[in-house]
């Protein structure tokens, strides 16, 4: 067993209590929000939360091995968990940005496809990196079979390693977590546009509304992509260094992120509607 | 129509960038030591191994072109606010940003080397002022390029977001990709040249990188000669296909079915790219391995 190998002796257990004290704070800003703003702003901050939850789960589902893939000593992308995951929903957000014109499910699917491509061409970038640039195949460590192709993995992994490259459900765990990531940017920039784009005109005093809708995209953008950095912060804190993604038994963890990105989402989302009433 | 071909032309342009801007981020982070395999510059001194590779890794790759390209886009539209011509505008605006750029590095280099005089390991003043000079130039390539495809995204194509926002956005996505592709070129081929090829570096050489090169002792800009022939291409050709196929899909498609269109086509490509994908890694299951029989590696 290698440090690499061994298994976490803390931070894998679920605690209830403060699971549910999690959940109660966030029904509580939820409720708060509701009393002090209306039932529109409400059902805004719920999908603000809703977006929260999809860049927390997708993170899960990014493989990345830090710095032993760069080495080849352990299975992955060699970056880290937020900063990957981050340029796939923000490249996914800019295709969602893009298509919001053209309607809520447009813009939703135009964002989760964007943050996929990006996902997809950079994990084939990283086996063809690998396999033609440094003669490795791809091998789990974590799997003696890989769960969707069913290729054993064990007798390819070279000696003194934990495996190396992008097996192939690590692969498709990359670009599910793209197109969460995407279309969770992409949702809390779509409610918190519509807010800014609603209630800027009344607080600016300008008379058309075009003349705020530059600062509204740009406010609506800053906060999607800080609410976006929060996510997947706090999702690389509950994986902790490296995974293989959905194969991996790390993956397990998420319903605790769930709890954490939902609070977290709730007070960043409260804190964006705010600042326009 | 013309409006279409307009686009193909910008996003073409954009795409070509793309390629420059992957390429020359790679090979910047690399001399910098910016990537991942920074931990092992930091940590051979620690195991006797004293050298002369640059480290700058202070912050990761996406957060830092994040900074860069959103700081240049930001001087940039201040500057076409001040009526500048846009091109002479990113330019000021990149290489203003690239002073930033220099400050980082040398503050960077110095902090993170100076950590470690209790194990001996010097501040070489020569590196400091050989290196950082070189990581700004390819820096200003990267960030020069990166901007002026925001600019094209919002001036020419549409985009909503404003320049700053844009410069945000790519400059992660520039990080991210560069660092996921290049990282493993410069960390397994470069700092442990002599471990096998074709194998993963075994945990236990870890710190014993590779200290001398064909004339003396090795240093950072022959580890940016060796990225710029496979790791800095590799990550131009990963960023140029995002940019070139995100927008390729939506100024061609995103006209069909209302919007659908670019989105079936979106889904078409990630098909794509997972076929070639699994294509690469059963023909290196075919023709690397396997090193042990399964009964084997399981004992």
């Amino acid at each position: 067993m290698t440090a690499i190998g061994a298994k976490p002796a803390a931070g894998a257990q679920m605690e209830p209590v403060p699971m549910a004290i999690g959940l109660i704070l966030t029904l509580i800003i939820i409720a708060a929000a509701f009393v002090l703003t209306g039932s529109s702003m409400a059902v805004a901050l719920v999908g603000i939360i809703v977006g929260g939850l999809l860049i927390g789960f997708g993170v899960h589902f990014v493989p990345v091995g830090g710095a032993p893939a760069a080495m080849g000593q352990a299975p992955g992308i060699a970056t880290g968990v937020a900063m990957l995951a981050a340029g796939a929903g923000l490249a996914g957000l800019f295709g969602g940005a893009w298509a919001a014109e053209l309607g809520f499910a447009v813009a939703i699917a135009g964002g989760a496809i964007g943050g996929g491509l990006m996902m997809a061409i950079t994990c084939m970038m990283v086996t063809l990196i690998y396999v033609y640039g440094m003669g490795i195949p791809c091998a789990s460590g974590k799997v003696a079979k890989d769960p969707i192709s069913g290729d054993t993995q064990t007798e390819f992994k070279s000696q003194g390693t934990e495996g190396h490259g992008l097996p192939f459900s690590s692969y498709v765990g990359g670009v599910i977590g793209g197109i969460l990531g995407g279309a969770g940017g992409t949702l809390i920039y779509l409610e918190l546009l519509h807010i800014y784009e609603d209630k800027l005109p009344v607080i600016l005093n300008a008379g058309i509304p075009a003349e705020v809708k530059t600062v509204a995209v740009s406010l609506a953008g800053i906060f999607a992509i800080g609410m976006f950095l929060v996510n997947a912060v706090l999702a690389a804190y509950n994986i902790t260094g490296t995974t293989e993604g959905p194969a991996d038994p790390k993956f397990k963890r998420f319903p605790r992120d769930i709890v954490a990105s939902a609070l977290a989402s709730a007070v960043c989302g409260i804190v964006a509607i705010m600042i326009v009433l | 129509m013309e409006h279409v071909v307009f686009g193909i032309g910008v996003t073409a342009l954009a795409g070509t960038l793309a390629a420059v801007a992957g390429a020359a981020e790679n090979t910047e982070s690399d001399i910098g030591s910016q990537g991942d395999p920074n931990s092992q510059v930091q940590l051979a001194p620690q195991m006797g191994y004293i050298h002369r590779i640059f480290n700058k890794a202070i912050a990761g790759e996406p957060p830092a072109y994040g900074l860069w390209c959103a700081l240049g886009a930001g001087l940039a539209m201040g500057f076409m606010l001040l009526q500048y011509n846009p091109v002479l505008a990113i330019i000021l605006g990149s290489a203003l940003t690239v002073l930033v750029q220099g400050v980082y590095a040398t503050t960077a280099y110095l902090g993170r080397i100076a950590s470690l005089s209790k194990f001996g390991q010097p501040v070489y003043v020569d590196i400091l002022k050989s290196m950082t000079t070189v990581t700004m130039a390819h820096a200003f390539i990267a960030i020069f390029t990166t901007v002026a495809i925001c600019y094209l995204m919002n001036a020419a194509l549409g985009h909503p977001f404003p320049l700053p926002l844009l410069g945000l956005v790519w400059g992660i996505a520039l990080g991210a990709a560069g660092s996921a592709t290049g990282n493993p070129f410069y960390g397994k081929e470069r700092q442990y040249q002599l471990q096998k090829f074709g194998a993963g570096v075994p945990i236990a050489a870890s710190g014993n990188i590779v200290r001398y090169a064909e004339a003396g002792q090795r240093n950072s800009l022959d580890n940016g000669w060796f990225s710029a022939k496979l790791g800095g291409p590799a990550s131009g050709i990963c960023f140029g296909l995002i940019v070139f196929l995100e927008l390729w899909r939506t100024v061609i498609f995103e006209g069909i079915g209302a919007g659908w269109g670019a989105i079936i086509v979106g889904i078409l490509l990630i098909l794509v790219f997972t076929i070639i994908d699994r294509y690469i890694e059963v023909w290196a299951r075919k023709t690397y391995g396997p090193y042990a029989k399964p009964e084997e590696a399981k004992s």
